[in-house]
């Protein structure tokens, strides 16, 4: 009993390990139900065209097809996750705005006959110009997409908080440089997929989502159903990294194709329709400028940041906001000005991808700053150090920072990596660089208005007292939340996490719960979970009490075991208690519920970046060059986080360790290209190339002390905010060991090998 | 992405996996790992409407050594076959090393080498050692065999000398007085990448004077490559740094690589510089065939 903690802060098993690595765990793709038929999409070859007309005759002939369906047969109320902008359509009824754009769909007895099908609906289109660029978009002149949205202007943000411009002035130093991100894809293992049954007036959808919750409120919005009358069922996920937080046109078709045919339509994408699909990481052009004093004090940061959309909005206009409101919380500085344009372009919708809008603007001003530090003969981390944020400080866009180590974060990380002694004194080709960075634990606020609470539990205790399940919405797509709360939920109880069961993320049997997306179901359905167990332990002392005849004042419950405080020898199983409090009152339920506290200030998208709590890391990698080839291999990278009470080591690590790989991909690898039609170059595993095993470095992955005040147990994230110092992070290594900065992502083997070039032949001359 | 219907044959000799080609003409394709073809027939890059497949014709698996021929690598010899293969890894280490840098393990679990190499995809990775290494190739059709060096095979990017009634039997490495050879893929990460630029070099040494060498450069021209004039510049040399990189700065105005989304042709010039540099100085040090 000498630990503070029976289960919390332990590395117990995953609750779902042992289904996954037996192959027991069925995800979506693998349901199978009586009279299952197969859907697909017919989708757009077309980057942009005018749909002249649509023949589906042949496809329906073709037998085996049991329906053909177009824009037609489907409700032409327009939708997207984010109220601000919903400009998608279940299937393009005037034109189509990128290759993928949705136009059909097919329901049949099997693959094979619904790939026939596809084949045989013919399609006549009116090809328009197209734009692909986000400068270009805007221009007068260009390409209209969508008519309502001029110079393909999907939105605008322009943000001024203190004086920059005074700041400006005032500088003792000055610099603005220009950064480039890429487009990448999460790229989860697993595709989406869908089944839908329409039976009389009700709806159920299996799927491989973040987020049963917006699912069901957007297709009961779609289809004007009831939410009650939609059940949304996640079955197991394998990933989703922001991807899968929208419901798709596999849902929304799926559903109409199995209303129309009386039975059960199972849809998935293929891996070049998860590509087209997309929703992945926006392309940001990052400008920024940043006044120091004298002694590297950041005084003032302007950001002037476009980024390329695609061709719908998706959860965009969010991302566009993240990108800048994320960067005044690392650092501290007043003035901060942001102006962004999202554009539209004829290409894949872009969404929010680990991290959201924060990775790539943090790649930037990391880079940027480490600029700074050269300019002003200052070491990187000095710099960092001067303006690391301090806890208990509000930022100037109105986010109160509780919990803050991050300077703890920088100065163990200078220590385990060696920074002092390896810094300027590498051999040639290797360098150190050092990213730094924070992240929400938890949205503020939820994607669509409503003061829903934003995370619920129930936990039954089972009849006889020798198992418990945790009912919750949360949502687990790989990541554990599923292990992590029903850790919290066994140590709120006193009960043993192994007699623990759960079942989460179906609206119609569990309570609700937003999803898996910005971090946040640690903190928030950490928060109800241990309301709900604290109620149950409650009602068991209180019976207890009697049994024991133990005043409950001196009763406590820990591994299942009811004891006297201060005889503990007086002692009595759970299971006992919880029986007998079933013979007597019923079932043994406790119930809990989260909704943070008003957060934010009142400008406009004063929302965005709103959290009850900060987590803060520093990461620093060590890279060598092969200054021949421009070859990057990352040999180590250091990791430290402040993520407060950490609930399951071995989970929290393995979230960083992802970060970093994701992080690396992003990187030196990732990046989806396009031919000049708009045509996806590289929509698979082989050419996409994301980190294998074998180019992962050594990875230290260390913690530091922080408790959360408004977190459960002092907890905070880990997911996201791993992976928005990483580009940075290898960014600034790669400048280290060449002595040049490219300055856009990826980082490629040639692009490096042409700035070492270009740096040789300077020299020469 | 939906295979296309097709005919399925599966001859249980060559004959009649020959004579089954010529009786279907352009529309078959012969069928082995399966690894590039059902791949394209699913993307609709390709639709053979009949497909003969060589699973029946276990010969052709083997690999052997023949006294007097040297070491026969049978067609459907699959590349975790090669790299396992005791044989190979004690006369020709580097075709083991060549295959097993290839895709990942599930792909040389089932490719074969006879794709590998009718495919004659530029960057293909065996071709490149197998040339270094003199091989020639055994074409089996209707009217009989035919032998002819692997580098006189390949004719363009999927184009070959292959007639329309022909299957590759097996490649024959002849005995030879090679002293080192190697080939170095230079893809965009270390496992699953394609080569942005292959280079297999073998080479003859006395002492420290270059007595033969053969340089074959891949995914830098419409087909694998010898590259003439570099070889000349090394035979009869004493081996040095500095003539090594002359080598190889030779070997990079000899190569004509194109621009794709895997590399520039400038790049992929100078990194046959590179390799060409480096595959000699491992064939030279490490000694071994």
């Amino acid at each position: 009993m000498g630990e503070k903690y029976a289960v919390i802060g332990k590395s117990v098993p995953k609750i779902d390990g042992r289904a996954k690595v037996t192959g027991q765990a069925k995800y979506t793709g693998d349901l199978k139900l009586p009279n299952l038929l197969v859907g697909k999409i017919l989708t757009s070859p077309h980057a942009h065209a005018r749909i002249i007309s649509i023949d589906t005759t042949e496809a329906e002939k073709l037998p085996g097809v049991k329906a053909v369906i177009t824009h037609k047969d489907v409700p032409t109320l327009k939708y997207g996750i984010s109220p601000a902008r919903w400009d998608e359509s279940i299937f393009c009824s005037d034109k189509v705005r990128f290759v993928g754009d949705k136009v059909a769909a097919v329901a049949a007895l099997d693959d094979e006959t619904v790939y026939k099908a596809l084949k045989l609906i013919k399609v006549d289109y009116e090809v328009l110009p197209a734009v692909f660029d986000p400068e270009e978009a805007i221009k007068e002149g260009a390409p209209q997409i969508h008519d309502e949205y001029a110079r393909n202007i999907n939105t605008e943000i322009h943000q001024n908080f203190g004086d920059v411009d005074k700041a400006f002035a005032e500088a003792h130093h000055l610099r603005t440089d220009r950064f480039v991100g890429n487009r990448t894809y999460q790229c989860p293992i697993e595709p989406h997929s869908a089944i839908s049954i329409w039976e009389g007036g009700k709806l159920t959808v299996y799927s491989s989502t973040q987020s049963p919750h917006y699912f069901q409120h957007y297709i009961a919005r779609e289809f004007g159903l009831k939410m009650g009358d939609v059940r949304v069922i996640k079955t197991y996920v394998g990933g989703g990294f922001g991807g899968k937080l929208e419901p798709t046109g596999l849902e929304f078709a799926g559903a109409v194709l199995s209303k129309i045919t009386g039975r059960p339509v199972k849809m998935f994408y293929d891996r070049h329709e998860m590509f087209a699909h997309n929703r992945g990481r926006h392309k940001q052009i990052m400008e920024i400028t940043t006044s120091v004093d004298k002694n590297g004090k950041i005084t003032g940061v302007y950001a002037n940041f476009m980024m390329d959309g695609g061709a719908y909005t998706s959860l965009g206009i969010a991302t566009a906001y993240y990108a800048g409101a994320m960067l005044p919380l690392t650092y501290e500085f007043v003035n901060f000005k942001f102006d962004m344009i999202r554009a539209y372009t004829n290409l894949p919708a872009c969404g929010a991808q680990r991290g959201h809008g924060a990775p790539q603007p943090r790649y930037a001003f990391e880079c940027h700053l480490d600029n700074v530090a050269a300019d002003l003969g200052m070491d990187p981390i000095e710099l960092r150090l001067i303006n690391a944020r301090q806890p208990n400080t509000v930022t100037p866009n109105d986010f109160a920072v509780n919990s803050c180590e991050l300077t703890e974060c920088i100065t163990k990380a200078k220590e385990i990596s060696g920074w002092v002694q390896k810094k300027g004194n590498l051999p040639s080709g290797k360098g150190i660089g050092i990213g730094v960075g924070s992240f929400v634990s938890g949205a503020g606020y939820p994607i669509y208005r409503t003061n829903l609470p934003h995370a619920s539990a129930i936990i039954k205790v089972h009849e006889d007292g020798t198992a418990a399940t945790l009912y919750t919405g949360a949502t687990d797509i790989g990541q554990g939340s599923d292990t992590v709360l029903c850790q919290m939920a066994a140590e709120a109880m006193g009960f043993r996490y192994e007699n623990m069961k759960i079942v989460a993320a179906d609206t119609e049997t569990t309570p609700h719960d937003f999803g898996a997306y910005a971090s946040r179901q640690t903190l928030m359905s950490g928060s109800a979970v241990k309301q709900a167990g604290e109620e149950v332990k409650g009602q068991m002392l209180e019976l207890a009490s009697e049994m024991m005849e133990v005043e409950v004042s001196d009763l406590d419950c820990r591994d299942s075991i009811v004891f006297s405080l201060s005889d503990p020898e007086k002692a009595m199983p759970f299971g006992e208690v919880a029986r007998e409090f079933f013979v007597r009152k019923g079932p043994l339920v406790g119930k809990g519920s989260y909704a943070p506290p008003k957060l934010g200030g009142t400008f406009k998208g004063a929302a965005v970046g709103t959290s009850p709590a900060y987590s803060f890391a520093a990461q620093i990698s060590e890279v060598e060059i092969d200054e021949e080839t421009g070859e990057i291999d990352v040999k180590d990278v250091w990791d430290v986080h402040d993520c407060g009470m950490v609930i399951n080591p071995g989970l929290l690590h393995a979230q960083v360790h992802g970060a970093l790989y994701m992080g690396m991909g992003e990187s030196i690898w990732e990046q989806v290209l396009f031919d000049d039609k708009g045509k996806i170059l590289n929509p698979n595993l082989g050419e996409y190339r994301m980190p294998t095993a074998m180019d992962m470095p050594r990875i230290t992955s260390e913690l530091v002390e922080s408790y959360e005040p408004a977190g459960p147990w002092g907890v905070k994230e880990v997911g996201e905010g791993a992976t928005i110092p990483t580009m940075g992070c290898y960014a600034n290594a790669i400048y280290d060991a060449m002595g040049i900065r490219v300055n856009s992502l990826p980082l490629s083997y040639e692009k490096v090998w042409r700035a070492l070039k270009e740096k040789k032949e300077k020299e020469k001359a | 992405m939906y295979l296309p219907d097709f005919e399925y044959h599966m001859p249980a000799t060559i004959q009649e996996a020959c004579a089954l080609l010529a009786e279907k003409g352009q529309v078959a394709k012969v069928l082995a790992g399966g690894t590039d073809l059902l791949n394209k027939m699913k993307h609709g890059l390709v639709a053979p409407a009949v497909l003969i497949s060589l699973k029946q014709l276990e010969q052709l698996s083997n690999i052997e050594y023949e006294e007097g021929k040297g070491v026969l690598i049978g067609a459907r010899a699959t590349h975790n076959a090669i790299c396992n293969s005791k044989l190979l890894q004690e006369k020709y280490l580097s075709i083991c090393e060549a295959a097993h840098h290839m895709a990942n393990n599930q792909i040389r679990n089932v490719g074969t080498i006879g794709g590998n190499i009718s495919n004659a995809v530029p960057s293909a990775d065996l071709p490149p050692i197998l040339m270094a290494l003199d091989a020639s190739i055994t074409l089996v059709g209707t009217k009989g065999e035919r032998v002819m060096a692997l580098e006189e095979f390949f004719v363009g990017p999927g184009k070959t000398l292959l007639a329309p009634d022909e299957i590759i039997a097996q490649i024959v490495i002849p005995d030879q007085s090679c002293t080192g050879s190697t080939y170095i893929k230079f893809g965009l990460r270390r496992s699953g990448a394609l080569a942005v630029v292959g280079v297999a070099v073998a080479v003859t040494m006395d002492g420290n004077v270059c007595k033969d060498a053969r340089i074959v450069l891949g995914a830098v021209a419409p087909v694998p490559m010898r590259a003439p004039k570099a070889e000349a510049m090394i035979i009869g040399k004493a081996i040095s740094d500095d003539l090594l990189e002359e080598v190889g700065v030779c070997a990079s105005t000899e190569c004509k690589p194109i621009d794709d989304i895997r590399g520039s042709a400038e790049y992929r010039r100078d990194m046959v510089r590179v390799f060409t540099k480096r595959a000699l100085r491992k064939a030279i040090n490490e000694g071994h065939v």
